[in-house]
C-alpha cells in the first residue's frame, strides 16, 4: 500500500545570485514498511528532499512546485497547524547530530514527556512509562533511572538512540532519518543500522534513510535512490541497483568505494566535481563527467524503466560480465 | 627494512585541571578524585623508511593523539619516540621538519585570512628551504603537483571546497620535505568521490616521493586500501598488528573481528550482514580491569578479568594483545 507519493517536487533556495534549485523534479512512491535509501554527495538535495517532506525547509528556501501525498493527504502548502499534528506523530525525523536535536536544559525524561503530551492527552506517569518503554527498547539500560538525566550525560551514540526512541513514541507511519550514523563510530553505527531495521520490520514504520554511505544503505534499505545534482538519477531494489548499476554515476561511487578496489592500487575515481546548482544545464546533469556522454545527453534525459528499476540516462550500463 | 621513526613504551596522560568547585571542596577536606584520562598507554611501534602503518580504531581510543606525540607536535608523559635514532622533540617543542603533519578538517587547519600561497609556502622560507624570492616557483609547483592551477596561490581558503583545501593541506605538509607524513583522518570529511580523490593524489605522491606514513583513520576500508601494516587500537593501546592482508583475511583480537564484522562492506553480492558489537567503548577515565574489551567481548573468562594481556608476537609475526588468542 503506497504511504508517500511524490511527483515532479521542486524545492529552489531563492538567493540574490539566483535560485539554487536544491530538489529538481523528484518523484517516487514508497510502501507502507519499506525502507528506502536516499544516497547523494553533498549537495546533491538528499537531505533537502528529507527536510521537504517534513516542510521543515528554512527560507529561502521553498518548495515550489511539485506534490507530496502522505496517506492522501497533500501536504505542500498545507496549513502550518496542521503539519504540526502530523509531525512528530505520523511523520517523525531523526537528524544527524543528536547534540543539537536535544534540548541541553531538559531532562531527557521531560523532553519526551512534553514530546508524548503533545499529541496524546496522558498523565505524567504513563507519559513517562511510555518514553521509558521505548528507551528500552532502543537498547538504552536502566531507562527509568535514565528519564532524570541530561543529554550532556550520555555518550554520542546513546543521545542518538534517545532521538530514535523520541521518534518512535507515537508509531509514527514514517520516519525520516538523516544521516543518523554519520556522527557514530562503526561499532555503534552497526548496533543502530540493525535496530532501526529491526524495529521499523516490527511496527510497520516506513523509514526514509538517508546517507552519503552506500554500504550502511545496502545493510539498511529494501530500495535505494541515488541523487545527482538535484535530481533522482538511478532507483531500484537495493541489492540488484548496487550489483549492476545503470547509471554511470552509480557505478562511480561504487568504483570509488576503496573497499572495492584492490588494496593499494589507484581508485577509478569520477573525474571533475559536483555542479553548481545554480546554471545546471540543460540535458543530463552528469553529462560533462561522464565517460559515455554524446551529442544526446547535453539536450535531454530519458527514463528508462524496467524491471522495477529507473535509470535517467541515454546510455545505460549493461551488467559487468 | 630500517626503522625510521621509532615509539618506545608511549603513554600520554591528560590530567583534568581541578576546577573551582573541586578546590573549595579540596580545601574543606573533601578526597581529591584527581582525575587522570590515559589516552595513550604503553604504546611501542616502528614505522620502517617507505612503508604505510594504518593506525585504526574507534573515537576516544587515543589515536590522535599517538598520532600526534609521533609527530612531535606533542610530548608523551612517559616513554619516548625516535627518529633515525634523535627525538623529534626538545624542551617540549619539535625541532624537526622531518615530520609533517595533515589534519582531519581542511577547514581548521588553513589559515583563514592568509592567501593559501603564503601558507604554502610560509614553512619552507622560514626553515630557509627556499629563499622567499624563489618561493613563489615552489608553491606553484606544488599546487600542479596536487592537481590544483597554479593561479589559485592568491585565493582564500574559503574560496576552495572541502577536497580542493585538503589538496592545499597535503601541498603544504609535502613542501616541507618531509620524510614521514602523518595523516590523521585525511578523507574522513569528504564525500565518497572525492575521497578517491585525495587517495589516489595520496597513492602518487608516496611513490614518487618515496614517504613513510602513518594513516590514522576509522575507516577500516580506508585504512585497509592504503596500509602496508595496520595497528589496531582499543582505550589508548595496540591490541593487534601486523601486515595489513594478514589482519584483515585473519584477525586475531575479538575486538579486530567484531570491528570488521561491524563495518559494512559492498561485498561481491552485495549483501551485506553486520554483526554488531554489544556495548560502548568504557569511560578511559575509568577503564575496566584486565584486558579493556572484556566487558563487550564474547570470549571473556576469569583471567581477562583479571589480568591484562601483553602485545605479543604470534608465530607469524601478528602481534597480539588477547589471552584466547
Amino acid at each position: 500500500m503506497t504511504l508517500l507519493q511524490v511527483r515532479a517536487l521542486r524545492t529552489h533556495f531563492l538567493t540574490r545570485a539566483g535560485a539554487v534549485k536544491a530538489v529538481d523534479g523528484v518523484s517516487f512512491d514508497l510502501q507502507r514498511g519499506e525502507i528506502l535509501g536516499l544516497v547523494g554527495e553533498s549537495g546533491s538535495g538528499k537531505s533537502v528532499t528529507g527536510f521537504s517532506l517534513i516542510g521543515l525547509v528554512d527560507p529561502p528556501g521553498r518548495v515550489v512546485g511539485g506534490s507530496i501525498r502522505f496517506d492522501g493527504q497533500e501536504l505542500v502548502d498545507l496549513a502550518v497547524t496542521r503539519m504540526r499534528e502530523l509531525r512528530g506523530r505520523r511523520i517523525a525525523m531523526v537528524f544527524q547530530d543528536p547534540g543539537a536535536t536535544l534540548n541541553p536544559v531538559l531532562t531527557i525524561g521531560r523532553q519526551m514527556v512534553l514530546a508524548v503530551q503533545a499529541h496524546r492527552r496522558l498523565s505524567e506517569r504513563a507519559a513517562r512509562a511510555l518514553a521509558a518503554e521505548r528507551l528500552t527498547r532502543l537498547g538504552i539500560p536502566d531507562a527509568e533511572a535514565r528519564l532524570d538525566a541530561y543529554p550532556h550525560e550520555f555518550s554520542g551514540g546513546m543521545r542518538q538512540r534517545v532521538a530514535i526512541a523520541m521518534a518512535l513514541l507515537h508509531k509514527p507511519d514514517l520516519i525520516i532519518a538523516d544521516g543518523p550514523t554519520t556522527a557514530l563510530d562503526v561499532s555503534i553505527q552497526a548496533q543502530i543500522l540493525v535496530e532501526m531495521r529491526a524495529l521499523a520490520r516490527e511496527s510497520g514504520t516506513a523509514l526514509i534513510w538517508i546517507s552519503h554511505d552506500l554500504a550502511a544503505v545496502a545493510a539498511v534499505a529494501d530500495r535505494i535512490m541515488v541523487m545527482y545534482a538535484g535530481r533522482i538519477v538511478e532507483s531500484g531494489p537495493v541489492r540488484a541497483t548496487l550489483a549492476a548499476p545503470r547509471h554511470p554515476y552509480t557505478r562511480g561511487l561504487l568504483d570509488s568505494l576503496p573497499a572495492t578496489a584492490q588494496p593499494g592500487a589507484r581508485l577509478r575515481q569520477i573525474p571533475g566535481n559536483t555542479p553548481a546548482l545554480l546554471s545546471l544545464p540543460p540535458g543530463c546533469p552528469f553529462a560533462p563527467r561522464c565517460g559515455y556522454a554524446d551529442a544526446a545527453c547535453v539536450t535531454d534525459v530519458p527514463v528508462i524503466e524496467h524491471d522495477g528499476r529507473m535509470a535517467r540516462c541515454h546510455h545505460p550500463l549493461e551488467p559487468r560480465p | 627494512m630500517t626503522a625510521l621513526l621509532v615509539a618506545e613504551a608511549v603513554t600520554r596522560r591528560f590530567v583534568r585541571r581541578p576546577s573551582l568547585g573541586d578546590r573549595i571542596a579540596a580545601a574543606f577536606g573533601a578526597a581529591s578524585d584527581g582525575r587522570a584520562v590515559q589516552a595513550v598507554t604503553d604504546v611501542s611501534l616502528t614505522l620502517n623508511q617507505g612503508e604505510t602503518l594504518g593506525l585504526v580504531g574507534e573515537s576516544g581510543c587515543g589515536k590522535s593523539t599517538l598520532g600526534r606525540i609521533l609527530a612531535g607536535i606533542l610530548a608523551p608523559s612517559t616513554g619516548r619516540v625516535l627518529l633515525d635514532g634523535a627525538s623529534p622533540m626538545q624542551a617540549g617543542h619539535k625541532i624537526t621538519t622531518r615530520i609533517q603533519t595533515v589534519f582531519q578538517d581542511p577547514f581548521a587547519s588553513l589559515n583563514p585570512r592568509k592567501r593559501i600561497g603564503d601558507s604554502i609556502a610560509e614553512g619552507p622560507v622560514a626553515h630557509g628551504i627556499v629563499t622567499r624570492a624563489a618561493s613563489g616557483a615552489l608553491v606553484a609547483d606544488w599546487l600542479a603537483r596536487v592537481g590544483l592551477d597554479p593561479d589559485f596561490a592568491q585565493r582564500f581558503p574559503h574560496q576552495f571546497s572541502g577536497g580542493q583545501r585538503q589538496r592545499v593541506a597535503i601541498a603544504r605538509a609535502l613542501a616541507m620535505r618531509p620524510d614521514v607524513l602523518v595523516c590523521d583522518e585525511p578523507v574522513a570529511s569528504l564525500d565518497v568521490s572525492i575521497q578517491a580523490q585525495i587517495l589516489n593524489l595520496f597513492l602518487d605522491l608516496r611513490r614518487d616521493l618515496g614517504l613513510t606514513c602513518l594513516f590514522i583513520s576509522h575507516d577500516l576500508n580506508v585504512v585497509r586500501h592504503v596500509s602496508d601494516r595496520v595497528a589496531i587500537m582499543y582505550l589508548g593501546r595496540i591490541v593487534e598488528s601486523g601486515e595489513a592482508a594478514r589482519v584483515y583475511a585473519a584477525p586475531g583480537h575479538p575486538y579486530t573481528r567484531a570491528l570488521l564484522a561491524s563495518s559494512p562492506r559492498l561485498g561481491l553480492d552485495h549483501a551485506v550482514t553486520l554483526r554488531p558489537i554489544a556495548g560502548e567503548l568504557p569511560s578511559p577515565l575509568a577503564p575496566p580491569s584486565g584486558c579493556a574489551f572484556h566487558p563487550r567481548c564474547p570470549m571473556a573468562s576469569d583471567i581477562c578479568r583479571q589480568e591484562r594481556p601483553p602485545l605479543t608476537p604470534r608465530s607469524d609475526g601478528q602481534l597480539l594483545a588477547c589471552h584466547h588468542g
